[in-house]
């Protein structure tokens, strides 16, 4: 495997940040891992960039520089609307080699997982997936990628010692953004599209096939979650109900999916997500081993159940013991109620 | 259609517990398993067969033992199983394998489609997929939750992703993760059961696939593991609330500004 | 009346076998196990059930069993259970083939799911207003493919709260159950009592716990039975006898070294039955 020199690493320098997007409008993910470049570049003492493929009149590529990039690296093309994964990683790859970052950090997202691990073959790198650390060894100026492993049962170290650059994946909002500045300013570049970009890639027929909507766990600050104990579709229409009050997100373990009350998309566990939100609220789910793995990093978990000893009740940072379908309701009132009092009103630390 | 199927061991969860102080999973002496969402590529690939016709090949690395993974494929309607298994392939990052994959999928020849579970559930990458198809420069779609229609040197999939659904048109050969919900797999028969156990599964190790040495394990893997530590645990007490729902309620919003969390309000 | 019945109305002994499980290291040897097992309850005159992916654990069908090892099939003598997650095809496959080869008997039970185990739908029965499959919709499922062909049994569980399983047992004998049979039972249970109370015309079979480990049966029962508590299940089946003279009993984890012989002791000694046995 070719590995690289101290003197070839050496002309690997900055931090390069893949930004999401959705049909050209850059997603709050992009800031969060710029938040997390500027930081490993001011250690390297380099430049933050961040690449944008597929821009449309949308991107604003001058957030990018608010938001803590010091170079934003531009791609719009035609060939580009939609997820064309094998062309984007021609790109990537063919920048890689033409401007080679030392870090390259992209989302763990459908979209950057169809693509990096092509990258990453292509130009010999190492990859780690969804980092939940990145750190730089001030020692070697190495690349710490910190990630559970085993379902959560270890956390990983990794490095790509002898490789640049040195590749990385992390989920949503796990990291933190910069504050925007508004001033900041930085270098913009115009990359195009070449021919032999185009050679091997697949044609997208259709976008958005199908009736699903869209469903974002990841990108949720509160996900309320049921089960078997929804009893049918319309217990989880009281959790849509819920969700859509404080703007969550609808979870729901195997037993619910299988049981065809809700679709496969909002399947949190082994077989379905992982997710890692602020606020994860079970809604009678016992927590088999399987679902729990697919949640157990959440910040807080509220579990509301009829039987104070299941798994996830033991899990749970707060446990309401009570009949959820008494419960939720009243919850709800409550939440309607202070904001008719106190629009304004939120306890944050 | 000439079928490989990418199926991996992994282990299985069904008997850990969680540790009620440390809040952990604890895993008693677990048993190896056959990846959930391989179960998915290979119902799929048996359902392709039987629409268009071909050849299913199951190929696995792994230890010896992960031969049982292949024979179960094997009792649903896989036609025959290849086991890499080396002890130079032992310590493959995900480049390394499926690097390894990829020039077992060479040599095996002729293959129209690769399918692959999305992901393993404990290394839960989904890297491999990709990489395969990357390795042989082949056109790939991942989080396939439908595969539509085939014809000849064209497969056209939806693929699921956050926003919603995609098709597309792949030119074959090319590579395909699929996700729970693209079909339902079949259980083994007794018959599928008594034919895998007589099933002869060749080995391939690494003499037989041209592929050199520093393009496998340890020394084809970018990315090393330095540390291992297990995680940060979650806080052990956990606050029970109890009572009427108005009574529950109250003592929730209680907990939540003592945690300085905000309280939950309408957007 | 079905042959199948009448053995239950004579009490003959149910006894339950676990098929092998799909994971097993040593499948011929556990198939072999199995047949013996099989074949000695044929001779001794008892009944044979065979279960059904018990506890979501992948085992093989009774059915494939008994094509694959050519066990004979009398249809008094043989009893298989049916849960609600399979394909339909797998579903119907069973059914035709218990039909073809002349078994009667079908426990059908709502069953435990797993990961690898597929589902019926709503839609595979030809229902539309239910949120998920019970043994309700595959019983009435059962009456209408194969109207007059089986003897469908249902199970009670006298340890869930009374009055919604009694208002399960209504929906279940309205779908067309023609016989019961309970969770474990250690002692005279008043539930059982009031069930067989409710339905004098509705054979009951007692499910006797055969095990000496007691934790398992504390899952079956709900309650925790102490760790100390002397339990022994050839006693307990005695005093079931006293307290139940006309049920008939479902042994569960029935020890085939010592026990199986002890049982036909029991039969022979208690003088249970009210028909002079036949002779096999």
């Amino acid at each position: 495997m070719i590995t690289l020199s101290e003197l070839e690493k050496s002309k690997y320098k900055n931090v390069w940040v893949v930004a999401e997007l959705q049909a050209g409008i850059v997603l709050p993910l992009t800031a969060e891992l710029i938040g997390t470049a500027r930081r490993l570049a001011d250690k390297r003492k380099s430049e933050v960039w961040t690449i944008v493929i597929g821009a449309t009149n949308q991107t604003h590529p001058e957030s990018l520089f608010h938001a803590g990039s010091d170079t934003v690296l531009v791609f719009e093309d035609a060939h580009l609307i939609g997820f064309n994964d094998e062309l984007e990683a021609n790109l990537l790859s063919r920048m890689i080699r033409k401007y080679l970052p030392e870090i390259l950090l992209c989302g763990a997202t459908s979209r950057g997982r169809a693509m990096i691990p092509r990258v990453a073959v292509e130009t010999f790198c190492g990859l780690t997936a969804d980092c939940t650390d990145l750190d730089i060894n001030l020692e070697t100026g190495d690349l710490l990628q910190t990630r559970p492993a085993f379902g959560g049962n270890i956390l990983a170290t990794i490095r790509s010692s002898n490789h640049r650059p040195q590749m990385a994946t992390v989920r949503p909002k796990v990291m933190i953004p910069l504050s925007i500045d508004a001033t900041r300013t930085g270098r913009l570049i115009y990359e195009s599209v070449e021919e032999d970009d185009l050679h091997g890639i697949k044609t997208t027929l259709e976008l958005h096939t199908g009736n699903e909507s869209t469903v974002n766990l990841s990108d949720a600050e509160i996900i309320i979650a049921g089960g078997r104990a929804m009893k049918g579709k319309a217990g989880f229409d009281l959790l849509r109900e819920f969700a859509a009050l404080v703007d969550g997100e609808v979870g729901a373990s195997r037993a619910g999916v299988d049981n065809g009350w809700i679709s496969y998309a909002h399947q949190i566990g082994q077989t379905g997500q992982t997710v890692q939100t602020k606020i994860y609220i079970s809604c009678g789910i016992s927590g088999q081993i399987h679902h729990l793995i697919g949640m157990q990093s959440c910040d807080l978990i509220i579990a509301i159940d009829i039987n104070p000893d299941t798994p996830m009740m033991q899990l749970a940072d707060i446990a309401i013991v009570g009949n959820l379908f008494e419960i939720l309701p009243k919850w709800m009132d409550d939440i309607r109620s202070d904001s008719i009092k106190k629009p304004a009103e939120a306890v944050d630390s | 259609m000439k079928i490989v199927v990418c199926v991996n061991q992994v282990p299985a969860t069904n008997d850990a517990k969680i540790d009620p102080e440390t809040k952990r999973i604890i895993r008693e002496k677990t048993k190896a398993i056959l990846n959930p969402f391989d179960t998915y590529a290979i119902e799929e690939a048996v359902q392709l067969k039987k629409k268009f016709g071909g050849e299913i090949i199951a190929l696995s690395m792994g230890p010896e033992k992960a031969e049982h993974c292949l024979r179960e494929a094997i009792s649903v309607g896989v036609d025959r199983a290849i086991l890499l298994s080396d002890p130079a392939f032992g310590g493959s990052d995900t480049w390394a394998t499926s690097n390894i994959l990829a020039h077992a999928i060479l040599k095996i020849g002729k293959v129209d489609l690769v399918i692959c579970g999305k992901q393993a559930i404990d290394g839960d990458t989904a890297q491999v997929g990709p990489g395969i198809a990357s390795h042989l420069h082949w056109q790939q779609a991942t989080q396939v939750v439908c595969v539509n229609e085939f014809i000849t040197g064209r497969l056209i999939v939806d693929r699921m992703h956050e926003n919603g659904l995609d098709r597309c048109a792949l030119d074959l050969p090319a590579v395909i993760t699929v996700v729970k919900g693209i079909n339902i797999p079949r259980v083994p028969t007794l018959k599928g059961c008594l034919a895998s156990k007589k099933a002869d599964i060749p080995i391939w190790k690494h003499a037989d696939l041209t592929i050199s040495f520093d393009e496998i394990g340890l020394n084809g893997s970018p990315t090393r593991v330095v540390k291992t530590e297990p995680p940060v645990p979650r806080p052990s007490l956990t606050v029970k609330i109890a009572g009427t729902p108005e009574d529950c309620i109250k003592q929730l919003k209680a907990e939540l500004i003592r945690r300085k969390q905000f309280a939950l309000k309408s957007r | 009346m079905h042959k199948s019945i009448d053995t239950i109305r004579k009490r003959v002994y149910h006894v339950e076998i676990l098929p092998p499980k799909q994971d097993s290291e040593k499948l011929e040897a556990d198939l072999e196990l199995f047949e013996q097992k099989y074949r000695r309850i044929m001779e001794n005159g008892y009944c044979a059930c065979i279960t059904d992916n018990a506890m979501g654990l992948l085992a093989f069908q009774g059915s494939e069993l008994i094509e694959e090892l050519n066990l004979p099939v009398n249809s008094d003598q043989i009893m298989i259970h049916l849960n609600t997650f399979h394909t339909k095809d797998n579903l119907d496959n069973i059914l035709n083939f218990c039909r073809q080869a002349g078994i009667e008997s079908l426990l059908i039970i709502t069953g435990d799911g797993s990961d690898r185990l597929p589902k019926l739908t709503p839609s595979n029965l030809g229902e539309t207003d239910i949120e998920s499959v019970t043994s309700v919709e595959l019983l009435k499922y059962i009456h209408r493919r194969y109207p007059g062909v089986f003897s469908l049994g249902v199970a009670f569980n006298p340890y869930e709260p009374q009055q919604q399983e009694f208002a399960k047992m209504e929906r279940k004998l309205m779908a067309g159950a023609s016989f019961i049979v309970t969770q474990p039972l250690i002692e005279k249970n008043h539930v059982v009592d009031l069930l067989i109370e409710t339905y004098p015309l509705i054979p009951v079979t007692i499910e006797a716990w055969m095990s000496k480990k007691l934790h398992l049966l504390s899952d079956a029962v709900g309650y925790s039975i102490p760790e100390d508590a002397q339990f022994d299940p050839i006693e307990n089946l005695k005093q079931l006898h006293r307290v139940y003279p006309e049920c008939g009993f479902y042994l569960s984890l029935l020890g085939f070294k010592t026990q199986f012989d002890m049982i036909q002791e029991i039969w022979n000694d208690e003088k249970v039955n009210a028909f002079p046995r036949e002779a096999k």
